[in-house]
């Protein structure tokens, strides 16, 4: 078969056309940008004892991530078949060859989508991750009081009140209001059906902040927090005047079992240390209530990451690069395909360019797979 | 394509069964890389060395092929020689200080990593407390909870 490509000019220097000489040169770019990234992410993985390996807890997943490389080696073949088909002057065929190739590509971007999609769920971003017990603490508080904080706004609207605390009040205040009154109407008793599991969750919430802001155990009550406070610990009339506060204030802990203080302290004499585990098992309490869990269904578990948001930077930063050179391609592919019947062989060289560009997306993802899916 | 196929006016010879015997090729070793993961190599230095050769035989696979490098004349070393060099120059300059550590670091992650073996090997070694609790509706009753 005899091609009837227009011969390259005769010129000084490289016998190559200028458009694969300048998409070589641009190709030499992006190894290097390339190489930055990955050799960045190999020496901080490194230099990270504790990086993170375990799939379950970064959310990649193998499968996911193999199928795509599959997807990308299938879109390679194809661009090579189809340029060859345009230099044997089959170009229905080198067409439909590309639109496979456009197809294939939009297949791994929606893959991606849906891994990205797992990433968010799980709030896996950079600088959302806990990397510690006591951050994964902080940030279930901090998410508990924003939804709070929503449903006090939404509830309470028609009282133009912001702030917390005045909402929490004329939260308490209409809920005791309306269990005095004999004879409630509808409307009331619609109401006080909303505030209570409001009120119940407020309480709940605040339990969590100030067990959590004070690094105590949370079976110690809320309620003795003053007094455990303002007792000298070291001496000996600090247990007879706790039980004097207890009697004057009638205070019931643990649905009425009235306990003594001294089974909250260790040997030390203090409150043991709020855990994570404590304040992730209240969670799934809340989860199980039936009154709390519609309102607090977005509150998480939480869990720490050793470097999750090191991991997360450079997951985003790696895949989100080779993911925006693949719409490149899409965008060029589209180019040549919006050609139809009209694409010749003089279209040959761009084609070629553009298969040289679509091989390189894949060569990025062939290192992209294994250091990210699988070591 | 190479030059000589660019040429004009000589015969052309279709690659399509070199180029299919090559996606085949990429296929099998994507499947290795897999397999590898899979089966649970004893240690993960073996693991990264098997997927990254497999990675580096695909890469010259599509690159000798594919990108019709084999082809080509001998500019593609004067374009892409320097370029290696400088790509491989960016590890090799930032493993010392970042990856390899000449002197002590002091980072927090590093504090709760050695609290963690200290504690009792790190949940498995995959740096991570408790960290397949990121699946909240998973629970796993068996692995103790890590307290401070």
């Amino acid at each position: 078969m005899t091609t009837h490509h227009p011969k390259t000019p005769l010129k000084m220097g490289i016998p190559i056309p200028n458009s694969k000489l300048g998409m070589w040169l641009f190709l030499g770019t992006e190894i290097m940008f390339f190489t930055a990234f990955i050799g960045t992410f190999i020496v901080l993985k490194m230099g990270s004892p504790g990086w993170p390996t375990d799939v379950h807890v970064t959310h990649i997943s193998i499968m996911a991530g193999g199928i795509n490389t599959f997807v990308l080696i299938l879109s390679s073949y194809f661009v090579v078949v189809a340029h060859d088909a345009i230099l044997g002057q089959k170009f229905a065929k080198a067409w439909q060859f590309m639109l496979w190739t456009l197809l294939l590509g939009f297949l791994f971007l929606g893959i991606k989508g849906y891994e990205y999609s797992g990433k968010f769920a799980h709030d896996i971003l950079p600088g959302h991750i806990p990397e510690s017990d006591k951050q994964a603490m902080d940030k279930v508080v901090r998410k508990f009081g924003e939804i709070v904080q929503s449903r006090l706004d939404t509830a309470l609207a028609d009282t133009k009140l912001t702030k917390r605390e005045d909402q929490k009040s004329e939260l308490d205040t209409k809920i005791a209001e309306w269990k005095s009154k004999a004879d409630l109407t509808e409307k009331e008793k619609a109401k006080l059906a909303e505030y209570e599991p409001l009120q119940q969750m407020v309480n709940e919430y605040v339990n969590m902040k100030e067990h959590v802001r004070n690094n105590w155990s949370m079976s110690f009550p809320l309620v003795a927090f003053d007094q455990y406070r303002t007792m000298d610990e070291s001496s000996d009339d600090w247990k007879k005047k706790y039980d004097d506060w207890k009697t004057a204030n009638k205070v019931e802990f643990d649905n009425g079992n009235l306990k003594d203080l001294k089974e909250y302290l260790d040997q030390d004499g203090k409150i043991g240390p709020v855990t994570l585990h404590e304040v992730n098992a209240k969670v799934v309490q809340m989860h199980a209530d039936p009154k709390l869990a519609p309102l607090v269904s977005s509150l998480q578990e939480s869990h720490p990451i050793l470097y999750g948001n090191l991991f997360a930077s450079n997951y985003f930063l790696m895949t989100g690069f080779h993911a925006i050179h693949v719409i490149v391609g899409l965008l060029m592919f589209g180019l040549v395909l919006k050609k139809g019947s009209k694409l010749c062989l003089a279209d040959a060289y761009f084609v070629e360019n553009i298969g040289l560009y679509w091989h390189f997306v894949d060569l990025v993802w062939i290192f992209l797979f294994p250091l990210i899916y699988i070591i | 394509m190479s030059d000589h196929e660019h040429g004009g006016d000589e015969e052309f010879h279709s690659h399509g069964k070199l180029y299919f015997s090559i996606f085949l090729v990429l296929c099998c070793f994507t499947g290795i890389s897999i397999a590898a993961d899979l089966i649970h190599l004893p240690n993960r230095a073996m693991l990264a060395g098997i997927v990254l050769a497999v990675a580096v035989c695909k890469a010259l696979c599509v690159m000798l092929i594919f990108m019709h490098l084999k082809f080509e004349r001998a500019w593609k070393y004067l374009l892409l020689t320097p370029t290696l060099i400088l790509a491989f120059t960016i590890p090799f300059a930032l493993a010392p200080d970042v990856g390899m550590h000449y002197y002590t670091q002091t980072a927090p992650q590093i504090r709760e990593f050695e609290a963690q073996q200290a504690a009792g090997g790190g949940h498995g070694g995959h740096g991570n407390p408790g960290g397949h609790d990121a699946h909240p509706a998973e629970a796993h009753p068996a692995e103790p909870e890590k307290t401070h």
